[in-house]
C-alpha cells in the first residue's frame, strides 16, 4: 500500500502532498521535512530506494523517489509494493502531468494544484494503484474537465451557492427556533 | 445514483479519500453492487473495487460473503486490464483476511498471468509499458500468489512454473529498448517472479536459476538492481536448495561492502553477509565485517556490532577466536557495543574453562592500551576479578601489576563501572592476599568511602568491613568464583530480532541439506555442552535476570549495571531530602519556557493521578500514581520522542526546604540511556509525615545530540493525595461538622469560577481524594465531602463543603479538619481547581 505521495522542490518546499493514512497537520509537516532531509542529501545516481524515516514507520516502509530537474517525487510504500513497479508509476505520473500541461514544470504544480490532485486521484485511490495506462488516465481527466466546463466550472460555484441560499426562508426559520426554559433551580439558589 | 460515470467515479474518490466508518455504513450496500453489476462500465467497476478496499480497511464487515466471494474472484477474468489491476489489490487484501475463502483465486490468477506473459507487447495496447505487457498487473498477480503455498493441482502448478520460466527466459533476451523504463518494468516483473520462487521454495531448478540471475544483477551497473539483488538474495540464502549457490557470490558481496557508494546498498550487503554466513566462511565474513566497521556509517554501526557478535558466537570453533573478535569489536566501535554484547562475552568466558586463561591474558593486554573504551574496562575488570589468578604466575602480570593497571583506569570511568571495579578489587583480596593492604587503602580513600554516589559509598564500606572482619574461609566462600550461567537464548539475538523484523532468522539454519549442520556439536567441544545459541524460546531476558543468587557478592554486578537490579544488602540509603535543591545552573534555553507552562500544568494534577506532566520536542514525561493511606507510589515515564538515544540520563527527586521533615521520598534508579522512541519508567515512593505546602522537585538531565539538557519540574505530589475517602450519612456529617467549629479548624474561601459550573464539578471534586457524599446537604446544588488524611502516625479527619452560586459565578469553599493547619493547606490547594 502507498502511504503517502510527496512532491517537493530542491529546497524542500512541498508542491503536492497526499497522505493515504491519517496524520494530523503538524505530523504531516514533520514527515515532509524528515523525508526531504533523507532524500535531498543523497547524491544523484545512487539507488532510488531507501528505508523510511522514523516518523513514517521506519524500516518497514520504503521511500521510493525520483529526482526531476527541480522536483523530487517521493512515494512512501509498505513492503507489499514492488519497488521497481512504484518507480515506474512515478514515471507514469510525471509523463501524464507532462501531457496534460504540455511540458510540465514546477509552476504548473503551484498554479494548478487542483488538477494535479485530480490526476493523482485517477492513478492512486485509497493507497492502491487504480490505473496505469496513460491513455486511460488522460481520457478520464479530460472527461472531468469537460463536465466542469459544462457546469460553469469552479468560478460559477459561488453564484450557484448564493442562489441556493436565497431560496431558504431564513426569517421564518429564526422565528421557529425555540429556546429551552431556564431551569427553575437557578431562582432557588441561595447564598 | 447518477447515471453519469464521471459523477459516480468522483463520488467514489471522495468516499475513498475520507474512508470513515460512517462512509462504510452508508455505502456498504451500494459499492459491492456497482462492482459486480453487469451494466456498470469498466471505469466504475475499477474505482468501486478500490473504494471497497478502502472501506474494508476501516470496517472489514462491509464485504458481503457467500456467493459474493466467487463473483469477486471472477473479476480476475474481466476483459479490461484496469479492472483486473484494481480487483487484484482488493482480492489480495481479502485473502490476507480470510485466505481459505478465497483460495479459488489461485488458479484464475495463474491463468491470467500465463495469458499476459505469453502475449506479445502488441496485444495489450494501452497496458503495454515500454514494450513490457502489463507489468503492474503481472507484479500484482505474482504478489497475490505469494499468499499461498505452491498450488496442489499439478496442472495449475505446471502452468505457473512455465510462466516463471518464461519470465526468467525473457530476462536473457536482448532488450527491446534502450530506455531505462523498459528495463525497469521488465525487472520489476522478474524480481517479483524470483520472490515467488523463493517463497514457494520447492523447485530446486528454478531456485538455482533465480540465484544465477540475481548473481548477474549483483554486478549490474544499475544501482537499483544491485540493491534489489542483495535484498532478494538475503531471502534466498535461507533456502536449503540455494544456500550453497548464494555462497558463490561471497566475494562480490564483500566487494560491494567496500566499494558501494550508497549506504542503503551497503546496508543490504551487510544483511546478506549475515544471512549467508555459516561455519565454513564465518571467519572470513566476520573479519571483513570487522574491517568494514572501522569506516562504517554511524547509522548502521550498532546493528553491525550485534551481527558480528552473533556470528562470532554462533560459528565459533575456537573460543579464543570469539574472545578476540569481541575485544576487537569493543576496541573498534566501543560506543556501539551494547551491554548485551559484553554481558554475553562474560557469560561465555565464565561458562567455558578452556578459554578463561586466554581471556584474562587478552584483556590484560588490551587494557594496556593508553586509551581504552569504558566497555573494555568493564569486561577487563570482570574477567580479571574472576580469573586474574590464572595469569598471575607471569611476572609481567603479577597481582600488583594487574591491580595498578585497573586502578589507573578507575578515575576515568563512570559510577557503574567504578562499582564493578570495586567488586573486582574485593575479589582480588580473596585471590591475592598479598595486595590486601593496597586495596584496603583504595577502599578507604575518601573518594570511595565518602563518594557522592550512594552505591559506590555502600560498596566501598561493605567491602572494606568484609575484608577487615571476615576470616579467610568466609572470604573464600563469599568471593568464590562465579558459578556458570544457565544456558539460554543469546540475549543479543533477541535484541537483533527486536530491532529488525526482516532479517532472516539464521538461528534456524540447521537444515537437512546443509552438510555442515551435522558438524555443529563437534565444533563446540564436548558434546554434552548445550549449544550456546539455544533456539528455544524468543523470550527476551536481561542477562542478569536469571543469575543465580546463592553465592557471591558479585552476583548483583550485572544487575546493577543493567540499572534494574537492587543491591544484595540493604537498599541504598534513601535520598530523603539529603540533596539540597540543586542550584539552577546549566542551560535553560528553550526549556525555560516549557517549564513555565509546566507550572500551570502541574496544578491539573491536584485532582487527578495520571497524565502527561511535561512535553517538549525531545521528551515526554508522564505520571501514573497510586496512593494508599500515608504511602504513595509515583511511576514517572520518560518517553524519548526523538530517533536518537538520550545518553547520560539521570533524574533526582528532591524536597524543597520546608518539606524535608514532612515527606519522605525514595527514588528507584533509572536507566542512563533512553533509546530513540523508547520509554523508561522510574518509580518513586513517598511517605507522608504531615501536611505541607508545595511539591517535590524533579530534576532531569541528559545529553541530546551532544548538548546537555536540564529540566527542573515540580512533581505533583500534594497532601490531598494521601486522603482516604470516608462514607458517612447526613447526621454523622453534620454532627462532626459542628464538632469542628474552632476558628482555626475552619478555612474558608470565596472565589470566582474559572471553569463552567456544570456536571463535571462533582468529578473534579471526587478526584481531590475525598468521598463525595450525595444526598447529605439539604441544598442539592451544594457538594459535601469527607475523608481522612493519613500521615505517619497521625490521621486527620477532614470535611468539605462547596457551595456554588450560579448567578454570581462564585463559589464558597469551606474545609474543616481536626488539625488546624490541614484545613488551610487543603483549602489553598483546591481553590484553583474551579
Amino acid at each position: 500500500m502507498i502511504k503517502a505521495v510527496l512532491v517537493f522542490n530542491n529546497h524542500g518546499k512541498p508542491r503536492l502532498t497526499k497522505f493515504y493514512h491519517y496524520y494530523n497537520e503538524e505530523m504531516q509537516q514533520k514527515i515532509i521535512k524528515e523525508t526531504f532531509q533523507l532524500v535531498s542529501k543523497r547524491e544523484d545516481n545512487v539507488c532510488n530506494f531507501l528505508e523510511g524515516g522514523t516518523l513514517i514507520g521506519g524500516s518497514d516502509y520504503k521511500l521510493i523517489y525520483r529526482h526531476y530537474a527541480t522536483l523530487y517525487f517521493v512515494f512512501c510504500v509498505d513492503s507489499s509494493e514492488s519497488e521497481l513497479g512504484i518507480l515506474d508509476l512515478i514515471q507514469v505520473l510525471v509523463e501524464t502531468l507532462d501531457k496534460c500541461f504540455e511540458n510540465v514544470c514546477e509552476l504548473d504544480l503551484v498554479f494548478h494544484v487542483n488538477k494535479v490532485h485530480y490526476i493523482l486521484n485517477e492513478i492512486v485511490m485509497g493507497g492502491m494503484v487504480l490505473e496505469t495506462s496513460m491513455t486511460e488516465i488522460i481520457t478520464r481527466t479530460e472527461e472531468q474537465n469537460r463536465l466542469e466546463k459544462q457546469e460553469g466550472g469552479f468560478a460559477a460555484a459561488p453564484a450557484r451557492a448564493v442562489s441556493v441560499v436565497k431560496n431558504i426562508n431564513i426569517t421564518q426559520q429564526i422565528k421557529d427556533i425555540k429556546l429551552p426554559d431556564l431551569p427553575a433551580a437557578i431562582k432557588d439558589l441561595k447564598f | 445514483m447518477s447515471r453519469n460515470p464521471v459523477h459516480v467515479n468522483l463520488a467514489m474518490q471522495c468516499i475513498a479519500n475520507i474512508g470513515s466508518k460512517d462512509m462504510a455504513e452508508a455505502f456498504g450496500q451500494e459499492i459491492p453492487r456497482l462492482l459486480v453489476s453487469a451494466d456498470a462500465i469498466d471505469v466504475v467497476k475499477q474505482s468501486a473495487a478500490l473504494c471497497l478496499l478502502r472501506l474494508f480497511r476501516t470496517s472489514p464487515e462491509v464485504i458481503p460473503s457467500g456467493e459474493w466471494t466467487s463473483r469477486i474472484i471472477h473479476l480476475l477474468n474481466d476483459q479490461h486490464m484496469g479492472v483486473v489491476t484494481a480487483a487484484v489489490s482488493l482480492i489480495e487484501a481479502l485473502v490476507r483476511h480470510s485466505s481459505e475463502e478465497y483460495r479459488g483465486c489461485v488458479s484464475l490468477a495463474v491463468s491470467r498471468l500465463s495469458r499476459i506473459v505469453t502475449s506479445s507487447y502488441q496485444d495489450l495496447q494501452d497496458y503495454t509499458y515500454y514494450f513490457v505487457p502489463a507489468p503492474w498487473l503481472s507484479v500484482k498477480l505474482l504478489r497475490l500468489l505469494q499468499n499461498y503455498p505452491p498450488p496442489d493441482d499439478p496442472g495449475v502448478r505446471g502452468r505457473l512454473n512455465e510462466c516463471l520460466e518464461t519470465i526468467l527466459n525473457k530476462a536473457q533476451e536482448p532488450p527491446k529498448s534502450k530506455k531505462v523504463q523498459h528495463s525497469n518494468a521488465k525487472n520489476a516483473v522478474l524480481m517479483e517472479a524470483i520472490s515467488l520462487i523463493i517463497h514457494s521454495d520447492s523447485e530446486p531448478q528454478l531456485l538455482v536459476r533465480a540465484c544465477n540471475q540475481l548473481g548477474q544483477f549483483l554486478t549490474h551497473r544499475e544501482t537499483n538492481l544491485r540493491y534489489l539483488a542483495l535484498e532478494s538474495m538475503c531471502l534466498l540464502a535461507t533456502s536449503e536448495f540455494s544456500h550453497e549457490a548464494v555462497k558463490k557470490h561471497q566475494e562480490t558481496v564483500i566487494n560491494a561492502l567496500k566499494t558501494e557508494r550508497d549506504v542503503s546498498v551497503r546496508q543490504r550487503a551487510v544483511d546478506l553477509l549475515y544471512a549467508m554466513c555459516d561455519r565454513t566462511n564465518a571467519e572470513t565474513i566476520v573479519q571483513e565485517m570487522l574491517n568494514y566497521l572501522e569506516s562504517a556509517d554511524y547509522s548502521i554501526r550498532e546493528e553491525m556490532v550485534l551481527k558480528v557478535a552473533i556470528l562470532a558466537e554462533k560459528y565459533a570453533m575456537d573460543y579464543t577466536w570469539y574472545v578476540d573478535v569481541i575485544l576487537n569489536l569493543i576496541r573498534i566501535a566501543g560506543d556501539y557495543v551494547s551491554e548485551e554484547v559484553w554481558y554475553r562475552v562474560i557469560q561465555i568466558v565464565v561458562n567455558r574453562e578452556d578459554v578463561q586463561g586466554y581471556a584474562a591474558k587478552t584483556v590484560f593486554e588490551a587494557l594496556q592500551a593508553p586509551a581504552c573504551h569504558e566497555n573494555m574496562v568493564k569486561v577487563g575488570g570482570y574477567i580479571l576479578g574472576e580469573f586474574g589468578n590464572l595469569i598471575a604466575g607471569d611476572a609481567r602480570s603479577a597481582p600488583a601489576v594487574q591491580f595498578k593497571l585497573l586502578h589507573s583506569k578507575y578515575h576515568l570511568c563512570s559510577a557503574p563501572t567504578r562499582a564493578l571495579l570495586l567488586s573486582t578489587y574485593v575479589k582480588y583480596i580473596n585471590l591475592f592476599p598479598e595486595i590486601k593492604s593496597q586495596i584496603q587503602d583504595v577502599l578507604h580513600s575518601d573518594n570511595n568511602l565518602r563518594s557522592a554516589d550512594a552505591e559506590l559509598q555502600q560498596r566501598a564500606s561493605e567491602y572494606l568491613s568484609l575484608s577487615v572482619h571476615a576470616t579467610t574461609d568466609v572470604l573464600a566462600t563469599v568471593l568464590e568464583e562465579m558459578p556458570p550461567f544457565p544456558e539460554r537464548e543469546s540475549s543479543i539475538l533477541a535484541i537483533l530480532k527486536k530491532k529488525s523484523g526482516r532479517i532472516p532468522d539464521i538461528s534456524k539454519t540447521p537444515r537437512a541439506a546443509n552438510p555442515h549442520a551435522s558438524e555443529r556439536p563437534q565444533g563446540l567441544g564436548t558434546s554434552d555442552t548445550p549449544t550456546l545459541l539455544s533456539t528455544a524460546g524468543a523470550a527476551v531476558q536481561a542477562p542478569a535476570a536469571a543469575a543465580p543468587t546463592n553465592t557471591g557478592l558479585l552476583v548483583d554486578v550485572l544487575g546493577d549495571l543493567g540499572g534494574g537490579g537492587t543491591s544484595t544488602a540493604a537498599a541504598p540509603p534513601a535520598t530523603n531530602g539529603a540533596h539540597p535543591a540543586s542550584p539552577a545552573g546549566g542551560d535553560y534555553g528553550a526549556a525555560a519556557a516549557a517549564v513555565h507552562d509546566q507550572q500551570a500544568a502541574v496544578k491539573k494534577f491536584i485532582c487527578k493521578n495520571n497524565g502527561v506532566l511535561f512535553e517538549n520536542d525531545i521528551l515526554q514525561i508522564g505520571i501514573k500514581s497510586e496512593y494508599r493511606l500515608n504511602l504513595g507510589r509515583v511511576g514517572i515515564f520518560f518517553g524519548n520522542k526523538t530517533p536518537m538515544a538520550l545518553t547520560g540520563f539521570s533524574t533526582s527527586v528532591t524536597l524543597p526546604d520546608g518539606l524535608t521533615n514532612r515527606l519522605t521520598v525514595q527514588a528507584k534508579p533509572v536507566d542512563d540511556n533512553i533509546d530513540g522512541g523508547a520509554q523508561v519508567q522510574q518509580t518513586v515512593n513517598f511517605e507522608l509525615i504531615e501536611e505541607y505546602v508545595g511539591m517535590p522537585d524533579l530534576s532531569v538531565s541528559f545529553m541530546y545530540s551532544g548538548v546537555q539538557q536540564k529540566l527542573h519540574l515540580k512533581l505533583p505530589v500534594t497532601p490531598n493525595k494521601f486522603i482516604e475517602p470516608t462514607e458517612m450519612n447526613s447526621e454523622a456529617f453534620f454532627a462532626r461538622w459542628k464538632n469542628l467549629s474552632g476558628p482555626a479548624q475552619e478555612a474558608q474561601k470565596i472565589f470566582k469560577a474559572k471553569l463552567p459550573m456544570d456536571a463535571s464539578l462533582g468529578g473534579r471534586l471526587a478526584g481531590f481524594g475525598m468521598q463525595l457524599l450525595e444526598g447529605v446537604d439539604p441544598n442539592p446544588e451544594n457538594f459535601v465531602c469527607a475523608g481522612i488524611l493519613h500521615g505517619r502516625g497521625v490521621q486527620v479527619g477532614s470535611l468539605l463543603r462547596l457551595e456554588p452560586n450560579k448567578q454570581a459565578q462564585m463559589y464558597r469553599l469551606t474545609i474543616r479538619s481536626s488539625k488546624e493547619k490541614t484545613s488551610q493547606v487543603l483549602c489553598d490547594l483546591l481553590v484553583d481547581q474551579f
